[in-house]
């Protein structure tokens, strides 16, 4: 066997096991940095893949923990419906948005994902009837997997409906980048002019695969709704979006799975330095910061940098 | 009448603001080629060292003078120690570096304030209503309307009729031909930023009085800028001013007359200029 599949062997065994080592708070977290995790490789699509970065990624988590709260909460529906339900709202927004946003590129669609995420994020805090406003909608249900099948109340169930969607979520990424249709987002970032001229026009699949990256973000919000028991504007907040644009940088850009080993490393430097100071964003900025000047390529890419040199 | 005079002063004060903020935004991203996504937290550091340097002094006056060097030698100090070194990565990556930088700021003004919002009290010189012509009119948002209309003229002027403001036009337009030809661009650079800084720091103390010092103030300004120079085009001092002013608009008579949809306007605005000018009205086709 080669070496990635030895990795990837040795992580799904992992992934199986860890639920009846972990403690109960510790398998929370871990359930919390693999939805982290999904969001930030949904980023990495359109960022490392497509060249395009999104400041407004948050919305569409976002978009996905709302609708998949209110499936949960007014009409009882099993989680996968609501999941179905979070990341089809998320990818039916990023249509319009989308349609504006990748009308421009570089940095003009940057600042154009960021605009349009807190307007939608001010939606959410203005439109109290259906969202709560401010307080959110709280007491989301964990249901059961199916009509009348079993419950997922227990947080080792839900744990495998998180990891079973992280797993068949990368093996769908991966395949999307290994296709046809991926290799022309990789063409496209590489030298879009030369994409254009060779009678290819860019947008169609610009606006395919920012969709398509809703529908993931989307998925890993419709999961953090019932996993946390409640959806809140903050969820939207840009300041969101930074920390999957930090997940996705630090732990290797345009490597898929890098973006939830980055999700890891945030989410264990926010854990550790949070029993110490309420002002841990300081240290994580800081970080963040020496990667992109020493380690653009992330935890994987400079990984696999010295792995060729050695 | 008097309602549409007091509503275009209103408009064009919230524009004097945001051009202070949008101009260093485009006039960086012209000479450096950088989005400073740490822009609006030099506005917010300079409402902050603006309620401190009232708070020392007692005065508001001294502030607009002490905030802009403050702030912009910050900004220069962080161009040097940090941009500087990535300009040839593509230009995600410098975005991506003030946004770290930014965080790390804004965490920092959190640590040394707290975060409660910090209030500044109006100079008394500019406390009072202002009679135009049967419209009372607070005399301090008109002192921002000129300090914006003021600093809007100056910049142009500067850029255009002096050899310092050539230099930096001609980095501008080909940074490395201006090199052969002996313009110091490391120093230009440098000099910009902390230029653009120490504008937005003025913008930022120029708020304090009206919007108080408060955590979250930068981002908010920021995003606001964003969509000035998205509609003005990036690079353009004049597609700021007009963006400002659009955007000015957008919000305040939003806010006045469709209370309910004032956010949608200013992005249904965007969204029509960009269906038929994706560079904005001013900026060049990449």
């Amino acid at each position: 066997m080669s070496a990635p599949r030895v990795w990837t062997a040795a992580a799904l065994v992992a992934l199986a096991i860890v639920p009846w080592v972990l403690a109960r708070h510790q398998l929370s977290l871990l359930t919390d940095l693999l939805i982290a995790g999904l969001f930030a490789m949904s980023l990495d699509l359109i960022m490392g893949y497509t060249g395009m970065v999104s400041f407004g990624h948050a919305a569409y988590f976002g978009l996905g923990a709302y609708a998949s709260a209110l499936v949960l909460l007014h009409w009882a529906q099993p989680v996968p419906v609501a999941l179905l339900a979070g990341a089809l709202l998320a990818g039916a927004v990023a249509v319009p948005v989308g349609w504006f946003s990748t009308r421009a590129t570089g940095i003009y669609f940057a600042m154009l994902t960021l605009a349009f995420a807190q307007f939608l994020y001010t939606v959410a805090y203005k439109w109290r009837d259906l969202t709560g406003g401010s307080d959110g909608i709280a007491g989301v249900p964990k249901t059961e997997l199916f009509w009348g099948g079993p419950s997922l109340t227990s947080p080792r169930a839900f744990y495998f409906v998180v990891a079973g969607c992280v797993v068949l979520s990368l093996l769908v990424g991966r395949g999307i980048v290994r296709s046809p249709f991926g290799r022309a987002l990789q063409a496209i970032r590489e030298n879009e002019r030369r994409f254009t001229s060779l009678g290819r026009d860019p947008r169609p699949f610009k606006l395919a695969v920012f969709v398509i990256a809703a529908l993931f973000a989307g998925l890993a919000g419709a999961l953090f709704a019932p996993f946390r028991g409640f959806a809140s504007p903050e969820v939207m907040f840009w300041v969101f979006s930074g920390q999957a644009l930090m997940m996705v940088i630090m732990g290797g850009i345009g490597t898929l799975v890098g973006p939830v080993l980055g999700a890891m490393l945030f989410i264990l430097i926010q854990e550790v330095l949070s029993s110490y100071t309420e002002h841990w964003m300081i240290f994580t900025g800081a970080v963040f910061v020496l990667f992109v000047i020493f380690a653009p390529g992330g935890l994987v890419g400079t990984a696999r940098r010295l792995g060729a040199r050695g | 009448m008097a309602n549409v005079l007091e509503q275009l002063l209103n408009a064009l004060a919230a524009a004097g603001l945001l051009f202070l903020v949008s101009a260093g935004l485009s006039l960086v991203f012209g000479i450096l080629r950088v989005v400073n996504f740490a822009h609006g937290v030099f506005y917010m550091l300079g409402a902050y060292v603006g309620f401190t340097t009232v708070a020392l002094t007692g005065w508001f006056w001294p502030a607009l003078i002490v905030v802009p060097p403050v702030v912009g030698a910050l900004g220069a100090l962080l161009e040097t120690s940090t941009l500087r070194f990535i300009y040839r990565r593509p230009p995600i990556y410098q975005l991506l570096l003030t946004f770290g930088i930014a965080l790390i700021l804004e965490e920092s003004i959190r640590v040394l304030y707290g975060p409660t919002a910090k209030g500044v009290e109006l100079p008394a010189l500019l406390r009072d209503a202002i009679d135009l012509g049967g419209v009372l009119y607070p005399s301090y948002r008109l002192f921002v309307v000129v300090l914006g209309g003021t600093v809007g003229v100056g910049v142009w002027l500067f850029l255009r009729r002096t050899r310092a403001g050539l230099v930096i036009r001609a980095v501008a337009q080909n940074s490395e031909m201006a090199d052969c030809l002996g313009a110091d661009v490391a120093r230009v650079r440098t000099l910009v930023f902390g230029a653009a800084c120490a504008l937005a720091g003025l913008g930022g103390v120029a708020a304090a009085p009206m919007t108080t010092a408060y955590l979250g103030m930068g981002i908010s300004v920021i995003v606001d800028a964003f969509v000035v120079v998205v509609i003005g085009g990036l690079g353009s001092i004049g597609g700021s001013m007009a963006g400002s002013l659009i955007v000015g608009a957008a919000q305040t008579w939003g806010a006045f007359y469709l209370p309910e949809a004032a956010m949608v306007i200013m992005y249904a605005v965007m969204g029509a200029i960009l269906v038929f000018r994706p560079w904005g009205l001013f900026g060049e086709e990449e």
